[in-house]
C-alpha cells in the first residue's frame, strides 16, 4: 500500500542506513548491560513514589475514604479524576498498535511497543483507583463481578459503573494479550542473545518456544491482525463507556450527549502527549534517536494538534449547548466552571489543551525536541485538569444550593496521584530493563530492503 | 456480615461489664422474690438489655459467647418489646411531658406526651438529645473528694458535719425546680436556719418577671396565645426559638396560620411582626421585620402606644431619627388599630423592666389581656437571685457552699466565682459531669439524670406532672433532691420532720398521694398515684383570670427607660441548641446546626454585613468585645438581617471541663460579659468596645450557600395571591409534560408511603433533625468533619435567604430522602444496594453497599450520607454508649451509604401489629420520628393510596408541589408552599430576589 494514501504525511519508518545487526545491538543493549547510574537514579525516585502510592492505599483502606478530600456533594474526587486520566493515557497505545496498524502506518513500528507498554501500565494504574475509591474495597473487588453466589445476588446492569468493570477489564486483558503476542518474536531474539542460563531460561519460557518458522510467522501475523481488529473498537468503546459514568447521570455538567466522542478524542490527545513525553526521554536515555526519529515525534505532534482541535470544539459545544438548552442548573454549572471558585482549573484546562498545542502548527516547534517538550507536558497537565473540571466542578454545585460545598485534596489524595505516576514510571523503567522497548522483529520488516521492491522506494 | 465494624469489641465489653456490674451483686434479690427492690429490678433489666444490645445492632450471625437466658423474666417485660413510660422533662426551662420508650430495660427514645397540654406530643431537640446525655460516658461515676473516689456515706457524713458546724451555708440551685424540690429545700432550711438559698441562672426572665410582679401586683407570667392573635408583635422575643414554652409557642403560632383550600378566598392567618436586634428563628419566620437596636426597643413601644392612640408623630420622628422602615411601622399601627383585642405584643426576657412595663401598657391599651394573653400564677421557674447579693454573702466567706446542678464557676455573670469559692470552707458541687464547678469544689457528687430521677413539676396552675425513673442510675449517682433529703434527715437527727419515707421516691409519692386525696381525685391514694404515673401527672390546668394592671406603677417604670449610647450594642442570647451550656457535652446538640446561621460546634459574634464593613472584619476574624473591663474574643459571623451596630453572641460555649464533647467544641465563654453594662439587664450591653485581634477562627456551617439562586425550590406566595388563586404555585411554574421511557410501576395496590411537609407551618426549629438522629442511630462527626462537608444527618433544614437587609426573606425547608418513584440513585448502583420497595420506599441495603458513592452523586437533593470514617467507632469510648442505640436500626459501619428510610422500622412494626390483630392499618398509626417530634405539625406521613389519609389530602392540596419536579424523578415528599402574610400585598415569586417591597 502506498504511504501517500495515508492521512498523516509519509513518515520514514526508520533511519534509512541502519544495519540489521546494529538494530539488534542497539535495542537489546539496555537489557544486557548492567543498569547505568542514571537508571538507578531514576528508579530510586520512581520507586520511592510507588512506595508512597502503596502507603496511601494502605491508609485509605485502613482509615477510610475520609482521609481524602471527598464529601457530600463531591462524592468522587481525585481518585476518579486519576482513573479517567490514566485510562485516557492508555488510549494512545491501542490507537498506535491497532488502528495505525490496520491503516498500514509503517512509522508506527518504532514507537508501537513502547506505546503498548504504556497502555498496559496506564491501565494498571487506572484500575487501582475505582477499587480503592469504594468505601469497602474488600467487598467491591468481587461484588462487582458477576459470579454465581449463594445469595442469588446479581449486579445491576443498568449502572454505568458495572459497564465500566467490563469495559476496562476487557481493555486491560486485550491490550495485555496484544502486547504479549507482539513481544514473542522479540523475546525469542532476547533468548538467543542471552548468555546467562537464567536469562536464557526466562526468556525461553516467555517466548513460548518461538522458532521463527514460516508457519509460526504466518500464525503470528494472523493473530496480530486479529488482535488489532479486536482492539480497534476498544479504542472507541472504553472511553465512551467511561464517559457514560458521567453522561448517564443527571448532574448538570455531566448529563451531556457529547461526552463519548469528546472523551475518546481527549483520551487520544492525552495518550499521544504522554507517549511523546516518555519516549523523548527514553530515546535519549537509551540512545535510540536513530530508531525513534524526529519524524515519529513530528507525526505524533500532528495528531496532538488534530485532537486538540477536537477537544477545543467539544468545550465550545458544551458551552453553547448549556446556553441553548435553557436549563437553569445546566447554565449555572458552566458559568460556574468558567467563573466560579474553580475557574482557575477551567482556564488551566483551556490554555493547556486548546491554546498551547496550537504552537505545534509551527514546523520548527513540531520538529524540535526542546520546544515540543513543554507543549506535551502542558497537554498532560491540561488533560488532568479537564477531568478535574468535569468531576469536581460539576459535583460541587448541583441542584440545591444548600448542599453546595468545596473540595480540597488531602495529602493522601496528592500522594495517591503522585504515587500513581511513580508506579507508572517504575513499571516503565523496569520494562526498559527487561523487555525490548522497540518491536525489533516488526521494525526489521520495514527496514530498507526488507520488503519486496519494484525499484521504487515509497519510504 | 457485620455492619458494626470497630465496635465489636465494645459490644462484648458492654455485655461483660454490665453483666458484672448489674447482675451478680443483685442476683440475690431474685432468689428471694419478696426481697426484690426496684433498683435491683432495673439493674437486672439493664443486664438483659445489654444482651440484646449485643445482638441486635451488631447483626452478629453467631454469638461468640455463651448466653444464659433468664428463666423467669421481670414483670411486664417481653424481650425486644418496647415499654412506654410517662414522665416529665426537667432539664430545660419549661417542663414538658414525656413518653419514654424503653426496650429491654433501657430507655432509647423520647417523645412528647400527647396528653400534656403544653407540648401536646411534640418534643424539642434538647428533649430528644436527653437520651444521649443519659449514656454520656463523661458522667461522674462516684462521689469525689479531692480527686479520689469516696463512698456516699463518707461524703454525706462530712457534709452533714460541716453544715452542723457552719454558721453560714449557701445553697445555689437552678431556677426550674419542681414543687417537691422546693419543698425539700424549704425543709432543709427549716432544719438548718443558717442555710441561704440562692438561684443562679444566666438565661432567665427575671427583668420581665420583676416588671410583671410590680405592675400586676402578683407573681406570675403572661402566657401568649398565638393561635388567637391576628397580629403578633415580637420585640426581640425569640418566641419560636428559646423564649418561654417554645413547643407550645410553635404549635399555637402554626395553628394561627393554618390554611384550608376550600375557603381560600376568605383565608385568614396571623401576621407576625418582629422588631429585633439580631436575626433569630422568630425573625426568620416574620412576615414583616424591623431591625432595631436593643436600646431602641423602649422608644418604639412608646411610639407605638402614641400612634395607637392616634398620635403618630413620635413614630415618624423615631423612624426618621434611627432610619427605621416607616412604612412597616405605619402598617403595624394600622394593623393594631384594626385588630383590637386580637393582637398581642411580647418582649424578650433580656430587655429592661421598663420595656416590659411599656409593653404591658400597650397590651392593655390594645385590649389583649384575657383574649390573646393568659396568666399563669405558678411559673415553672424561680426568679434568680441578684448576683451582687450572692457575691456579698460569699465575699464574707461562707462555711459551706452547695452548688446543686449549677455551674457558676463557668457561667457566673462577670466571671469571678472561683475566687468566691476559694473564700468558702467546704464547697460541694453536685452535677451530672465533672464540670468547672464540681472540679473546683472540695467534694463533687454525681447527679442522676432526669431519666433516672423522681421529680415533679407544676408549669401551670393545676398542671402537675410527674417525672419517674425508667432506669436505675447507671453509675453511683444520686439525684440532687435526694441528697438534700439525706442531709436534712441526718441534720434533723432522726427527729423525722421529713416523715418516715425511706428515700426521695417515697417523699415525692407521699406528697402526691396526700395532695391527690386532698383534691378528692380518688378514694385510694395508691391507685391515684399509679394513675398519675401512668398518665404523667395531674393534667388539668385551670384557667386563671388576668390580673389588672397598675398603670401608675407602670408609667413610673417606663420613665426610667435607659437610653443607649455608643456605636455598638451587645445582646447575649441563649444558644439555640445547648442553651446556657448545660447541654454542651451533648454531641447531638453541638452538631445540630443553629437554625438561622447553620453554625455548628461553636459560638460566634453575629454582626450585620454593614457592621462588618465598618469594622473591616471578614467572616472568621476574631474580635475582642469589651464590656465594663471584661473582654471576650469571638469570631465574626456575618448574618444578613442583623441590626447594624449590634453584636449578638450566645452563651454555652468555651467550656474547659465537663466532658470530652464540650471541651472539643471549645468556642468562647461569653459569661464574663454578662451584667457588666447594667446588672439589672445582664444580657444587654451598650457602649461596648470592639477591636479586631488579628486572629482567625473559622465558624463551621453545615450549609455554605444561602441564596436560592432564583431556582424554584422553597416556594411561597402572599396571602393575597393565595386568596386570589389557591393553586398559585402550580400556575407559576411551567413544567414540560413528563415523559417516561418505561412503563411506570403500578403502586396502586397495597400501601404507598408518602410524606407531606407544610412549609407554611414549619418554623425551622430542627427538632425533627435530632429526633431522626435519635431514632436512626445517626452518628455525630465532629466540627472538622462538618467543615469537610460530611455531616451525617438524614434530615436537614435547608435555610435560604434572599432580599435586602431590611426586607430579608428567609425560607426553612426540611430536606430528606424524597423516596422518588424514578429514583436516580437506584439505577446507578452497580451492586443493587439501593432499590425500591413495592410500597414506594427507596431502600438501602447496608450489607450490600460497597460505597461507590455514585448514588449520592446522582441524587439531586443530596440527602444521602456516607460513612467516610468510623464515625460511631471513633466516638465509642465506653460500652455504656452502646445502650443508646435503637435496637431496631442497624448501626452502620465505615464505607457504607445511608439515608432516610421513612422510619421503615416503625412502618413494619405497625404493619405487623395490625396484621396480628387483624386490623386495618389506620392513618396516623405510623408516625415517623420527625413527624412525631414536630411541634408545628408540619410533617405528615401516611399512605398515599388511602384517599382519606391526611397525606393523600395534602398531596392533593392546591399549594402542593415537588422540589425539582422538572427532573421527573417523581418524589414522594410533597411540599406545601408557604403563604406569607406580608403587610403590602406584593406578588413576588419564591426564590427570586425582591427589592421592590416597601422600597
Amino acid at each position: 500500500m502506498s504511504a501517500t494514501q495515508c492521512a498523516v504525511p509519509p513518515t520514514p519508518a526508520i533511519t534509512p542506513d541502519l544495519a540489521l545487526r546494529r538494530l539488534d545491538d542497539d535495542i537489546f543493549r539496555p537489557m544486557e548491560s548492567f543498569p547505568t547510574r542514571r537508571w538507578w537514579f531514576a528508579i530510586s525516585i520512581t520507586g520511592a513514589l510507588a512506595t508512597l502510592f502503596v502507603v496511601c492505599v494502605g491508609v485509605t483502606i485502613t482509615q477510610g475514604i475520609g482521609t481524602w478530600g471527598n464529601n457530600i456533594p463531591v462524592g468522587w474526587g481525585w481518585a476518579i479524576v486519576n482513573f479517567v486520566f490514566w485510562i485516557g493515557i492508555g488510549h494512545a497505545g491501542t490507537l498506535i498498535s491497532a488502528i495505525l496498524f490496520l491503516l498500514r502506518q509503517k512509522w508506527r513500528t518504532g514507537i508501537a511497543r513502547f506505546a503498548e507498554a504504556m497502555t498496559i501500565f496506564a491501565v494498571i494504574c487506572a484500575m487501582q483507583f475505582p477499587l480503592i475509591h469504594t468505601g469497602r474495597p474488600w467487598l467491591a473487588m468481587f461484588w462487582l463481578i458477576p459470579y454465581p453466589n449463594d445469595q442469588s445476588l446479581y449486579q445491576n446492569f443498568r449502572s454505568p459503573l458495572e459497564w465500566d468493570v467490563f469495559a476496562v477489564g476487557t481493555y486491560g486483558l486485550v491490550s495485555l494479550m496484544f502486547w504479549y503476542t507482539g513481544l514473542i518474536p522479540d523475546l525469542a531474539i532476547a533468548r538467543e542473545r542471552a548468555v546467562h542460563p537464567f536469562r536464557k531460561f526466562a526468556y525461553g519460557l516467555l517466548s513460548l518456544g518461538w522458532r521463527g518458522s514460516h508457519k509460526a510467522w504466518n500464525h503470528y501475523e494472523k493473530a496480530y491482525l486479529l488482535f488489532a481488529a479486536l482492539s480497534t473498537p476498544l479504542v472507541l468503546s472504553v472511553h465512551s463507556i467511561v464517559s457514560f459514568d458521567f453522561a448517564v447521570s443527571h448532574i448538570p455538567g455531566w448529563h451531556t450527549t457529547i461526552f463519548p466522542p469528546y472523551f475518546v478524542a481527549g483520551a487520544i490527545f492525552s495518550g499521544f502527549a504522554m507517549v511523546a513525553t516518555l519516549i523523548i526521554i527514553m530515546r535519549k536515555m537509551f540512545r535510540l534517536e536513530h530508531i525513534v526519529t524526529i519524524e515519529h515525534l513530528s507525526a505524533m505532534n500532528k495528531i496532538i494538534i488534530a485532537t486538540s482541535l477536537m477537544v477545543g470544539y467539544a468545550y465550545a459545544v458544551e458551552l453553547f449547548m448549556a446556553w441553548y438548552g435553557g436549563v437553569a442548573a445546566e447554565r449555572y454549572a458552566f458559568m460556574n466552571r468558567a467563573m466560579g471558585p474553580y475557574a482557575w482549573a477551567y482556564w488551566t484546562m483551556v490554555i493547556c489543551n486548546v491554546v498551547v498545542p496550537q504552537l505545534l502548527w509551527f514546523r520548527k516547534i513540531r520538529r524540535s525536541v526542546v520546544l515540543m517538550y513543554p507543549v506535551v507536558i502542558l497537554v498532560n497537565v491540561g488533560m488532568w485538569f479537564e477531568r478535574f473540571v468535569i468531576v469536581v466542578t460539576s459535583l460541587h454545585r448541583d441542584y440545591l444550593p444548600t448542599s453546595w460545598d468545596m473540595f480540597s485534596p488531602t495529602w493522601v489524595d496528592i500522594g495517591l496521584f503522585v504515587g500513581s505516576i511513580g508506579l507508572f514510571l517504575t513499571l516503565m523503567l523496569l520494562f526498559c530493563r527487561f523487555l525490548p522497548t522497540i518491536a525489533t522483529a516488526e521494525l526489521k520488516a520495514v527496514m530498507p530492503g526488507s520488503q519486496p521492491s519494484h525499484g521504487v522506494n515509497h519510504a | 456480615m457485620s455492619e458494626h465494624h470497630g465496635t465489636h469489641h465494645h459490644s462484648h465489653e458492654a455485655m461483660r461489664l454490665l453483666k458484672e456490674a448489674a447482675l451478680p451483686t443483685h442476683i440475690e434479690n431474685f432468689a428471694v422474690p419478696n426481697g426484690m427492690t426496684r433498683r435491683g429490678m432495673l439493674k437486672a433489666l439493664m443486664g438483659a438489655s445489654a444482651a440484646l444490645a449485643l445482638g441486635v445492632p451488631g447483626c452478629e450471625r453467631k454469638p461468640k459467647r455463651k448466653i444464659v437466658s433468664r428463666v423467669v423474666g421481670p414483670e411486664y417485660q417481653k424481650p425486644g418489646k418496647a415499654i412506654y413510660y410517662s414522665s416529665t422533662w426537667t432539664e430545660g426551662t419549661c417542663p414538658y411531658g414525656l413518653i419514654i420508650k424503653a426496650v429491654d430495660g433501657r430507655p432509647i427514645k423520647i417523645e412528647g406526651n400527647p396528653e400534656h397540654p403544653i407540648n401536646k406530643g411534640a418534643s424539642s431537640s434538647a428533649m430528644q438529645a436527653s437520651i444521649l446525655s443519659l449514656y454520656d460516658p463523661d458522667r461522674l461515676r462516684a462521689p469525689q473528694r479531692g480527686g479520689e473516689s469516696v463512698s456516699w456515706e463518707a461524703a454525706d457524713s462530712e457534709i452533714v458535719a460541716a453544715i452542723q458546724r457552719a454558721t453560714s451555708v449557701v445553697l445555689i440551685t437552678r431556677s426550674s425546680l419542681g414543687p417537691s424540690e422546693r419543698a425539700i429545700i424549704d425543709e432543709f432550711r427549716r432544719v438548718c436556719p443558717q442555710v441561704r438559698h440562692f438561684v443562679h441562672e444566666t438565661i432567665h426572665d427575671t427583668p420581665r418577671r420583676t416588671a410583671w410582679k410590680k405592675i400586676y401586683g402578683t407573681d406570675g407570667e403572661v402566657l401568649p396565645r398565638f393561635d388567637k392573635a391576628r397580629i403578633i408583635v415580637s420585640l426581640d422575643a425569640d418566641i419560636l426559638g428559646t423564649d418561654g414554652a417554645v413547643l407550645e409557642n410553635i404549635r399555637t403560632f402554626s395553628e394561627g396560620r393554618r390554611l384550608d383550600d376550600a375557603t381560600h378566598k376568605q383565608a385568614q392567618i396571623s401576621r407576625l411582626y418582629t422588631l429585633e436586634s439580631t436575626m433569630t428563628l422568630t425573625g426568620s419566620n416574620a412576615d414583616c421585620r424591623v431591625r432595631l437596636r436593643p436600646s431602641q426597643m423602649g422608644g418604639v413601644v412608646t411610639a407605638l402606644r402614641l400612634a395607637a392612640a392616634g398620635d403618630d408623630h413620635a413614630m415618624h420622628d423615631m423612624a426618621a431619627k434611627h432610619g427605621l422602615p416607616r412604612d412597616t411601622l405605619v402598617e403595624l399601627v394600622k394593623d393594631l388599630h384594626a385588630n383590637r383585642g386580637e393582637s398581642l405584643v411580647v418582649a424578650g426576657p433580656h430587655l429592661p423592666a421598663s420595656v416590659h412595663a411599656n409593653v404591658a401598657m400597650l397590651n392593655d391599651e390594645l385590649g389583649t389581656p384575657g383574649h390573646t394573653l393568659g396568666w399563669n400564677p405558678t411559673p415553672a421557674t424561680l426568679p434568680v437571685t441578684d448576683p451582687g447579693e450572692v457575691e456579698a454573702v460569699l465575699g464574707q466567706g461562707a462555711d459551706v457552699v452547695i452548688c446543686l446542678g449549677v455551674n457558676p464557676v463557668y457561667d457566673w455573670p462577670g466571671g469571678n466565682f472561683t475566687d468566691l469559692l476559694g473564700k468558702s470552707g467546704l464547697s460541694i458541687g453536685h452535677g451530672l459531669c465533672s464540670d468547672e464547678t464540681s472540679s473546683a469544689c472540695s467534694i463533687s457528687l454525681p447527679s442522676s439524670h432526669t431519666l433516672e430521677s423522681w421529680n415533679d413539676a407544676e408549669p401551670r396552675t393545676g398542671l402537675r406532672t410527674l417525672c419517674q425513673p425508667v432506669i436505675a442510675p447507671l453509675f453511683d449517682a444520686r439525684q440532687e433532691a435526694e441528697s438534700l433529703l439525706v442531709w436534712t434527715r441526718s441534720l434533723a437527727g432522726g427527729k423525722a420532720e421529713t416523715g418516715e419515707q425511706e428515700d426521695w421516691h417515697g417523699y415525692v409519692r407521699q406528697r402526691w398521694q396526700a395532695q391527690l386525696v386532698a383534691e378528692g381525685n380518688s378514694r385510694n391514694a395508691v391507685l391515684a398515684w399509679e394513675d398519675a404515673l401512668r398518665t404523667g401527672g395531674r393534667i388539668r390546668p385551670n384557667s386563671v383570670a388576668f390580673p389588672s394592671l397598675d398603670r401608675r406603677v407602670a408609667e413610673a417604670m417606663v420613665a426610667t427607660t435607659p437610653s443607649g449610647d455608643g456605636d455598638y450594642e451587645l445582646v447575649i442570647l441563649p444558644h439555640p441548641t445547648i442553651l446556657d451550656g448545660r447541654f454542651a457535652n451533648n454531641g447531638w446538640l453541638q452538631e445540630l446546626p443553629d437554625p438561622v446561621t447553620k453554625v455548628v460546634w461553636d459560638n460566634v459574634a453575629t454582626i450585620s454585613p454593614e457592621t462588618a464593613r465598618k469594622l473591616g472584619a471578614a467572616e472568621g476574624d476574631v474580635i475582642a468585645i469589651t464590656v465594663g473591663g471584661n473582654s471576650v474574643d469571638l469570631p465574626v459571623l456575618i448574618q444578613a438581617g442583623a441590626t447594624d451596630g449590634v453584636v449578638a453572641t450566645t452563651l454555652g460555649h468555651g467550656r474547659t471541663r465537663g466532658g470530652t464533647v464540650c471541651v472539643e467544641a471549645a468556642g468562647t465563654n461569653a459569661a464574663p460579659l454578662l451584667g457588666r453594662s447594667d446588672p439589672a439587664v445582664p444580657r444587654v450591653a451598650v457602649g461596648i468596645g470592639i477591636r479586631k485581634t488579628g486572629d482567625h477562627r473559622k465558624p463551621v456551617r453545615t450549609q455554605k450557600e444561602s441564596s436560592m439562586h432564583g431556582r424554584p425550590i422553597a416556594l411561597d406566595g402572599t396571602l393575597d395571591e393565595y386568596r386570589h388563586d389557591a393553586a398559585f404555585v402550580k400556575h407559576r411554574r411551567h413544567l414540560p409534560a413528563p415523559a417516561d421511557l418505561y412503563e411506570p410501576y403500578d403502586y396502586s395496590k397495597g400501601h404507598k408511603w408518602a410524606m407531606a411537609i407544610d412549609l407554611g407551618a414549619c418554623v425551622g426549629c430542627s427538632a425533627c433533625v435530632t429526633a431522626c438522629q435519635a431514632e436512626n442511630n445517626i452518628p455525630i462527626v465532629g466540627k472538622e468533619q462538618c467543615d469537610a462537608g460530611r455531616e451525617m444527618h438524614w434530615m436537614r433544614i435547608d435555610r435560604y435567604q434572599d432580599g435586602t437587609p431590611d426586607d430579608l426573606k428567609i425560607h426553612h425547608q426540611p430536606m430528606l430522602c424524597q423516596h422518588c418513584d424514578n429514583a436516580p440513585c437506584e439505577s446507578v448502583c452497580p451492586v443493587n444496594a439501593t432499590s425500591h420497595s413495592p410500597e414506594g420506599l427507596n431502600e438501602m441495603t447496608y450489607n450490600r453497599c460497597v460505597g461507590t458513592r455514585y448514588c449520592s452523586n446522582n441524587c439531586p437533593y443530596k440527602v444521602r450520607r456516607f460513612n467516610f470514617l468510623r464515625y460511631h467507632g471513633a466516638r465509642l469510648r465506653d460500652p455504656v454508649q452502646e445502650l443508646a442505640f435503637n435496637p431496631q436500626v442497624t448501626v452502620r459501619g465505615i464505607g457504607v451509604m445511608e439515608k432516610c428510610t421513612f422510619c421503615v422500622q416503625r412502618i413494619n412494626d405497625a404493619k405487623y401489629k395490625a396484621l396480628n390483630r387483624e386490623e386495618i392499618l389506620r392513618d396516623g398509626t405510623i408516625q415517623t420520628a420527625c413527624e412525631q417530634a414536630c411541634p408545628a405539625q408540619a410533617i405528615v406521613f401516611g399512605d398515599a393510596n388511602d384517599p382519606d389519609s391526611r397525606v393523600a389530602r395534602l398531596r392533593a392540596s392546591q399549594r402542593s408541589y415537588h422540589v425539582l419536579e422538572e427532573l421527573n424523578v417523581k418524589p414522594n415528599v410533597t411540599y406545601l408552599a408557604r403563604v406569607r402574610n406580608r403587610a403590602s400585598g406584593d406578588h413576588d415569586v419564591g426564590g427570586h430576589d425582591d427589592g421592590g417591597h416597601e422600597a
